[in-house]
């Protein structure tokens, strides 16, 4: 996708790595078909688990109108689908972190044993949205886990300009609710973090923080040049140690991994091809849904 | 049918409306234990407990954004943040998310969330606690916006936004709260958004407003009534979307408009309400806007807001103003629209020279007996009428004012044996009675072919000529 959109075949691209752990490992813990998702916008990983089909990703990704995410009007990485329980994922980051506390509070109040994943980076963590979602969660005990994806830069900004702790997992302590530090490129550190959140939520017991550390190894998005602010050289020796992917192909056989990374591979190849040729919109639906 | 304040109009709605539909639940500050600052949840905590009615921290945004959720989920929100000042910390969710939350998602997720406020000055409330909103969120497609100024309406929109499929911003002027009492019909009410009401009609002037400034308007309205000044009162009761149809309906028929709003003048609903009448080349002369003039707040003393707020009194100046205007030589008065399709039929018949009282009773009578000629095209749906109201063009002397569904065109002996008369905007079929020649005339009807088709132009021309005929027979006998 990355190339893609460098090769302007596409408006817009979101890399994901040095983020997939913390989605894939997430969604491994969630319900499917039950638990609701409000994703960030590198969540890719959780998408896939959750069982968005990679030939939808890459129509939302090339957005034309067959898109189940956004149909051709929101760019790539707004994802949403009803079916798969991911609640639809806005621009301005991170609104929808109350959406996710409004749907935990649903679930609360229709008793359906549902909880709620709200994931979102550190640059949004500083927002007051963050602030008074957790506060309300917390207030009202509601099923939600918090996930922050702390890769410490929020775009070009690094996270000294942005927060004076280290960490953000301090910051639960405040509200009221259990923190988790974890290494978000460890997928099992992240699956078991959420598995117990979920749990707590589901018991009624109220939100968690996770606070899972990564890498964002490629710049904020394919409109951005990282070299501009950040040492590329250091920052890649660094990732050459931490790379999820790798980290994760050392849990299984090389033999499997690479015959996994090969699938993969073809499964994104087909679906680019076939999604890249899937008709654009048709003008005169560019009204339709405005209201009921 | 009881007679409420608006208040207890609102807080009847909630209650109805939560215990119709377990969906139903309030939030926002001091909603629960208290009431609600105006107590519009008065006694809803104890009826339908803590689960349903909800104190949240004072935090508009997380208020707004979990409606958002909640609505998102299935549930029905009702969200009241506690002064209309304080709801720009939840625009973001409003028009951000609630707004394009469809139209984002192709209709894959929805947002039905209600977010009622108190807006308004008048009661020494200072710079934030008195300020009209709607102008922001009027400029948000996806959203919808009410602004009940009666009791019935304050219950019967708020019913229609909770079981909206939509989101819906419900503006409630809270010097109506207790000022504005009235009658509520029994039993579910509902009134449609989307439908604005006429509040007073008339045939002078058209006033499009709402709110506290609907009464203020009546007053001066009736005011006006014996000096000779008929004005058309129209609430909007619908701010986004607006209802055309019935304001462009009320200035085919006056061909003059003032809009009278609370909120600051400059890009406020009145320019866009006068830009819609003169995109549709309505108006005679220039229109009218009363409103508080731009200033950044409403001062708290008591001469200062009284001296910014329109009232009746600057609403009545205004409209004796307005009514005065001649229209500039040249000025567009226009008697046809070009883009209406039309459909004409002549017949020639037998009249006498006398014959005025007869042709109206039988235009009348074939309007009763084709109904589809007494009934208005608009976008959204033909408007049928049950009364009759006939429009008379008689020559330069005494031409046609608009307003009815037809107008009778008859010039007399100086007239043209026989021409095609145009429908006149906003009415629906035009008759022309040509010369009378030994006792014969050509009567010509054309209609507006988008509501009437050619069979009723025949049937209902059939009609007005056995009802002239009978009349003829009826005075021949007598």
């Amino acid at each position: 996708m990355w190339r893609l959109a460098r090769a302007g075949r596409a408006h817009f691209a979101v890399p994901c790595s040095g983020h997939e752990a913390i989605g894939a490992g997430y969604a491994l813990g969630m319900r499917r078909g039950l638990d609701w998702l409000s994703p960030h916008y590198r969540d890719l990983a959780a998408l896939l688990v959750l069982g968005m089909e990679p030939r939808d990703v890459m129509l939302h990704f090339f957005s034309r109108p067959a898109d189940p995410n956004a149909a051709g009007r929101q760019p790539y990485a707004h994802f949403g689908s009803r079916r798969l329980h991911v609640l639809s994922l806005q621009g301005p980051q991170p609104n929808h972190c109350s959406h996710g506390v409004g749907c935990a509070w649903g679930s609360k109040l229709l008793g359906d044993g549902s909880a709620s994943v709200v994931a979102f980076g550190d640059g949004g963590a500083q927002k007051g949205e963050v602030h008074e979602s957790m506060n309300v969660a917390a207030v009202h005990r509601l099923p939600v886990v918090f996930v922050v994806h702390r890769n410490g830069w929020t775009q070009s900004v690094k996270r000294e300009h942005e927060y004076a702790t280290e960490t953000l997992v301090a910051r639960a302590a405040g509200y009221g609710m259990p923190g988790i530090a974890v290494d978000g490129g460890d997928i099992e550190e992240m699956y078991a973090a959420t598995r117990s959140a979920l749990k707590r939520a589901r018991s009624g017991h109220g939100p968690t923080l996770i606070d899972a550390h990564c890498i964002r190894f490629l710049p904020n998005t394919s409109n951005d040049d990282d070299t501009r602010y950040r040492d590329r050289s250091a920052l890649e020796a660094e990732f050459s140690r931490r790379d999820p992917l790798e980290r994760t192909r050392r849990l299984v056989s090389a033999k499997f991994a690479a015959a996994v990374d090969a699938d993969n591979a073809r499964t994104a190849q087909e679906a680019a091809d076939w999604a890249e040729a899937q008709p654009h919109g048709d003008p005169a639906t560019v009204t339709e849904h405005a209201y009921a | 049918m009881r007679d409420l304040s608006v208040i207890e109009a609102v807080r009847e709605a909630l209650a109805e409306e939560m215990a119709r539909d377990p969906r139903v639940l309030l939030l926002g500050e001091d909603v629960a234990a208290l009431g609600g600052v105006f107590r519009a949840s008065e006694g809803l905590l104890e009826r339908f407990g803590p689960e349903r009615v909800i104190d949240m921290p004072m935090a508009e945004t997380v208020i707004a954004g979990v409606a958002v959720g909640l609505a998102m989920r299935g549930l029905r929100p009702v969200a009241e943040i506690q002064f209309a000042d304080f709801i720009h910390a939840a625009m973001d969710h409003l028009v951000g998310e609630a707004a394009k939350m469809r139209w984002r998602t192709a209709g894959d997720w929805t947002c039905p969330l209600v977010v009622r406020t108190a807006y308004g000055g008048g009661f020494r409330g200072g710079p934030y606690h008195s300020q009209s909103v709607e102008a922001f969120y009027a400029h948000a497609p996806g959203l919808k916006i009410v602004a009940p100024s009666t009791p019935a309406d304050a219950k019967g929109l708020l019913i229609a936004a909770i079981r909206d499929p939509d989101p819906v911003l419900v503006l409630e002027h809270k010097r109506t709260y207790r000022a504005v009492r009235g009658p509520v019909p029994d039993g579910d009410v509902v009134v449609p958004i989307g439908v604005a009401a006429i509040a007073r009609p008339g045939n002078d002037i058209t006033l499009l407003t709402y709110g506290m400034m609907l009464h203020e308007s009546l007053a001066a309205a009736s005011a006006l009534a014996l000096e000779g000044i008929d004005v058309e009162v129209v609430d909007l009761r619908t701010l986004l979307p607006l209802d055309r149809a019935t304001i462009l309906r009320s200035l085919a028929k006056t061909r003059r408009l003032c809009v009278v709003h609370e909120d600051t003048l400059t890009m406020g609903l009145g320019a866009e309400l006068c830009a819609l009448a003169a995109e549709a080349g309505l108006l005679e002369v220039p229109p009218v806007r009363v409103a508080m003039p731009d200033i950044p707040g409403i001062p708290v003393d008591d001469a200062l807001e009284d001296a910014i707020l329109p009232n009746r009194a600057t609403i009545r100046s205004s409209l004796v103003r307005l009514a005065a205007l001649t229209p500039a030589h040249g000025a567009p008065h226009r008697a046809y629209d070009a883009a209406v399709p039309q459909a004409s039929s002549v017949v020639e018949i037998a009249l006498p020279e006398e014959h005025t009282r007869a042709v109206l009773d039988a235009l009348v009578a074939a309007c009763r007996a084709v109904p589809a000629c007494n009934a208005t095209f608009a976008w959204s749906g033909i408007v049928q009428h049950p009364e009759v109201v006939i429009d008379c063009d008689f020559g330069p002397a005494s031409p046609a004012r608009g307003g009815g569904t037809i107008t009778l065109v008859d010039y007399g002996a100086q007239g043209a044996d026989l021409a095609i008369p145009f429908v006149r905007p906003g009415q629906t079929a035009a008759v022309r009675i040509g010369a009378v020649r030994g006792g014969r005339a050509h009567v010509a009807c054309s209609v507006d072919h988008r509501t009437v088709d050619g069979a009723d132009v025949g049937r209902f021309l059939a009609a007005f000529c056995a009802a002239l005929a009978g009349a003829a027979e009826v005075a021949h006998a007598g």
